[in-house]
């Protein structure tokens, strides 16, 4: 019983272990990756991996052998599987080995058990008197945490400072500063140039022209590949047309979780099923109170399909290492030529071509009306014509002023503790999350209802002014 | 005063004064839709939904400017 508790305890220890070990690798690993050399960080975060699964297959072969199943075929056939696993791993190992930078590999492999070692000194750190001395007692407790985290401050700075190569290639990546930046010293920036060739190679001459463009805004997943791969044809073509990457990855996303979705549909909606169908329903319902139920639904696949693809498309770029399609012009002026000639069509089909050129008059239907015919005709063309460009100018406009918002903001945290050249700050721009998450959904809306209104205004009944008896005819027919 | 020095005091400025059409714009809108409101709960959904789309459309004039600054900070 005793032996079985003892077990037990150990596998918990080992799971967090494993816990602990996967969150920090994956954090270090993407810090690596932006801020040092891609490649790097790829290498750290596969030598996290194979250490991770190595000690999972470690479990694997010991816990038949200590256990309860010690003896029986099926636990030697454990350990034979687990065995054969780290035969593979050994081979995968020595693959990696050859293929990725060694250092980064074996710091990586080191981590876990680092955690093990680190983990075992905290238990017996907390089950000290001095511990409880220290946290016990409020003041105490604070001084000990502030003098702490000072101590790893200064130790970062000097770490980074003594030549360790991120650090000013890292300020420059997170934030674009790097020319104002006060060199830290000779040594750091020989270092810069070195690793940073092939990622940094636009933020080594952070005068160019071309850098310009790249420099603002967060870094993303596609320009690290293209950082860590500079030479290679698929790389230069992902950045090529990373917005049109990032826009057809969005379009998949969606098209996964509609497909999942709709796979197998219950009468009673549970899960995911029930989350798409609230959303559709509630769509649904919104813009059939806009057009109006008789001529609405025809339009709710267009316009909810809008509506979702710009409010996903408005919130990729707050996730970490994804970008905003919606903040590049090219994606809301292709949305916007697409609502345009939609809705023309809408209008040919609905009224032909002469009820078309009727609209485009002003519906003259009187002396004065046909008097005025010749200036309507360019206001409304003009009209029809500036309604793409404010769609795509409003929808660009404030998607990129918020994500530009974000990005000072995030560069202001680093930059307000520039006595020490780490690529760390203060998160000021996390206070703008929420303002962020309201503005996606709010131009998302506007978009879509704009468009809406759009389309009711070509539909046949309502482009009259006439309201009071038009209105009656249609609630009598 | 030469083109940079033009660009670079008149591109924030400009941003800054269409901000203040904008702002009085939506405040206008904001005033009357309480007010409306406030004098017919029950409309409270139309309402809102008006308001946000007339609010865009002034909001769009700052997002003009805004787009016009980038166009041209390059010159600077």
């Amino acid at each position: 019983m005793r032996g079985r508790a003892v077990t037990d305890m150990g596998l918990e220890f080992l799971a967090r272990v494993r816990n602990t070990s996967t969150w920090l690798g994956g954090v270090i690993a993407l810090m690596a990756a932006t801020y040092a050399h891609p490649l790097a960080g790829l290498a750290f975060g596969a030598g996290v991996l194979w250490s991770l699964v190595n000690l999972q297959l470690l479990e694997r072969a010991i816990v038949p052998l200590f256990g309860p199943a010690r003896g029986t075929p099926e636990g030697t056939r454990r350990i034979g599987i687990a065995l054969l696993g780290m035969l593979f791993l050994f081979a995968a190992g020595a693959v990696l080995l050859a293929l990725l930078s060694p250092t980064a590999l074996v710091s990586g492999f080191m981590l876990p058990l680092a955690v093990i070692v680190v983990k075992a000194a905290t238990r017996i750190l907390l089950d000290s008197r001095a511990w409880s001395g220290i946290v016990n007692h409020r003041w105490r407790a604070g001084v000990a945490a502030l003098a702490l985290a000072i101590v790893t401050w200064f130790a970062l700075g000097a770490l980074t400072n003594a030549g360790s190569q991120p650090a000013e290639h890292g300020a420059a990546q997170g934030t674009g500063h790097a020319t104002t930046a006060p060199a830290p010293g000779e040594g750091a920036g020989h270092a810069t140039v070195a690793p940073g060739e092939g990622a940094g190679h636009a933020t080594a001459e952070p005068e160019g022209e071309a850098s310009e463009e790249k420099e603002e805004g967060f870094t993303n997943i596609i320009a690290l590949l293209a950082g860590a791969f500079p030479h290679a044809a698929w790389a230069h073509f992902l950045e090529h047309y990373e917005i049109l990457v990032f826009s057809l990855l969005i379009a998949l996303i969606l098209l996964v979780v509609a497909f999942l979705a709709s796979r197998n549909p219950q009468l009673i909606p549970s899960g995911l099923q029930n989350g798409v169908e609230m959303v559709v329903e509630g769509l649904s319902g919104f813009f059939i109170s806009i057009i109006g139920p008789k001529q609405g639904p025809r339009f709710v696949p267009f316009l909810g399909t809008l509506f979702i693809y710009i409010l996903s498309m408005n919130l990729f770029g707050l996730i970490p290492f994804m970008h905003s399609p919606t903040a590049s012009l090219n994606v809301t002026v292709a949305l916007a030529l697409t609502v345009f000639v939609y809705v023309q069509f809408i209008g040919f089909k609905e009224l032909g071509p002469l009820g078309w050129l009727d609209h485009m008059l002003g519906s003259p239907r009187d002396l004065t009306g046909w008097l005025l015919a010749p200036i309507m005709l360019p206001i409304h063309i003009l009209g029809e014509l500036a309604k793409p460009i404010s769609l795509s100018c409003r929808l660009f406009g404030n998607i990129f002023g918020e994500d530009m918002l974000l990005v000072a903001f995030a560069s202001l945290g680093v930059t307000m503790l520039p006595f020490q050249q780490i690529p760390f700050g203060i998160p000021m721009h996390a206070l703008f999350f929420p303002l962020a998450l309201l503005g996606s959904a709010l131009q998302a809306m506007v978009f879509t209802v704009l468009t809406s209104i759009y389309i009711l205004l070509m539909l046949p009944h309502e482009h009259h002014d006439e309201h009071g008896h038009e209105a009656g005819a249609q609630h009598a027919h | 005063m030469d083109l940079h020095a033009a660009l670079s005091l008149g591109l924030p400025l400009g941003i800054g004064v269409a901000a203040i059409g904008s702002g009085i714009g939506l405040g206008l809108i904001g005033q009357g839709a309480m007010q409306a409101i406030g004098r017919q709960p029950e409309a409270t959904a139309k309402i809102q939904l008006a308001m946000i789309i007339i609010a865009a459309l002034a909001e769009a004039l700052t997002i003009y400017a805004f787009v016009t600054m980038f166009l041209l900070k390059g010159k600077i």
